[in-house]
């Protein structure tokens, strides 16, 4: 079990870190909050049907962790120790190299509802389908909110806001 | 007393009579005015639709001569890197999807932009060939094996520059 155990490890750490990171952009609560998945992947009795599923579990529980954080009174109360958006890109060691640092940066900044899917899509390459099954949400929403959210990306870079 | 005067014998005022005359004079003559107007306007219509129509179709000429030297398609939501049947005949040929991920991939380019993204493999065997995906933001998904012997080093083509960077990252 505990050999079962360090190889789901090893195998989504790094995935699951870097969607935690680009949720909670500073490496500490990245790091909490990917591990609180996996405690829960351990602790609760699910019927995993294969390892798509298995995945799309995974990153799902990261991402909700995340958003449970960034909602809680505690968290609001506190000033995160935020990496800056120039470091940011540094802490996502992506499996292939990135050229556009700026975009990356860019897409970081954007609202949650934006930066998810875009993230997912484009950086950890999911299908617009299994988007939608992970973030539970309908497949046309994805893709309004690919849309929209390189929309703002562009403002992003043109205007410098989000 | 007056007004007996000047009635005529059938019953009818002068006044009236004038009034109804001077109307379909004038009715007649801004009939005939319209008439000539309306002639008029077609004719420089005429002449101004054929010159739209013959500027439409030059442009269309060349943008679609561009379109085939540059090997851009005509249709979809990212024009750059459709491919039309001109570069496909050459070193293009669509394939099926492997669904290939990033970490088997030997270059990836991301345009968030522009809303796709592109992966491509060097291709094992005697001939240079490159495999590439391309993924867009509608959702669609395209593959392609180029040949590299038969892309021109200068390419302006998206895809055929994308296989050309694949080679060029494994050296």
């Amino acid at each position: 079990m505990e050999q079962e155990w360090s190889y789901l490890v090893e195998e989504y750490r790094a995935m699951l870190y870097r969607i935690a990171f680009s949720n909670m952009k500073n490496r500490a609560d990245a790091e909490d909050a990917v591990q609180e998945a996996f405690l829960r992947y351990m602790k609760d009795e699910k019927p995993i049907q294969n390892k798509e599923h298995e995945k799309a579990w995974l990153i799902r529980t990261t991402i909700h962790i995340c958003l449970d954080i960034l909602k809680s009174g505690w968290y609001q109360r506190t000033v995160p120790w935020n990496e800056s958006f120039e470091n940011a890109t540094k802490n996502i060691y992506l499996p292939y190299q990135v050229r556009d640092d700026e975009t990356l940066e860019a897409v970081l900044q954007l609202p949650v509802h934006y930066r998810n899917p875009i993230y997912l899509f484009y950086y950890e390459d999911y299908s617009i389908h299994e988007i939608a099954g992970i973030l539970n949400e309908k497949e046309g929403t994805i893709k309004t909110r690919l849309r929209r959210g390189r929309e703002e990306v562009k403002k992003i870079l043109t205007e410098g806001r989000p | 007393m007056g007004i007996q005067e000047v009635q005529s014998q059938n019953g009818t005022s002068a006044y009236q009579k004038k009034k109804k005359t001077g109307r379909a004079e004038g009715f007649q003559e801004s009939l005939l005015q319209n008439l000539k107007n309306r002639d008029q306007e077609k004719q420089s219509n005429t002449a101004a639709e054929t010159e739209a129509k013959q500027a439409v179709i030059g442009t269309q000429i060349s943008a679609k001569a561009k379109a085939e030297k540059v090997g851009m398609g005509r249709i979809g939501a990212v024009p750059d890197i459709r491919v039309n049947a001109a570069a496909t005949q050459e070193a293009l040929q669509a394939v099926e999807v492997r669904h290939m991920s990033y970490e088997d991939s030997d270059h990836v380019r991301i345009a968030v932009m522009e809303g796709y993204t592109l992966k491509g493999k060097r291709e094992e065997g005697a001939d240079a060939r490159v495999y590439v995906e391309a993924k867009y933001e509608d959702g669609r998904m395209e593959a392609y094996q180029v040949e590299m012997a038969k892309v021109p080093e200068q390419t302006e083509h998206r895809i055929e520059q994308f296989a050309l960077e694949t080679m060029k990252e494994g050296v």
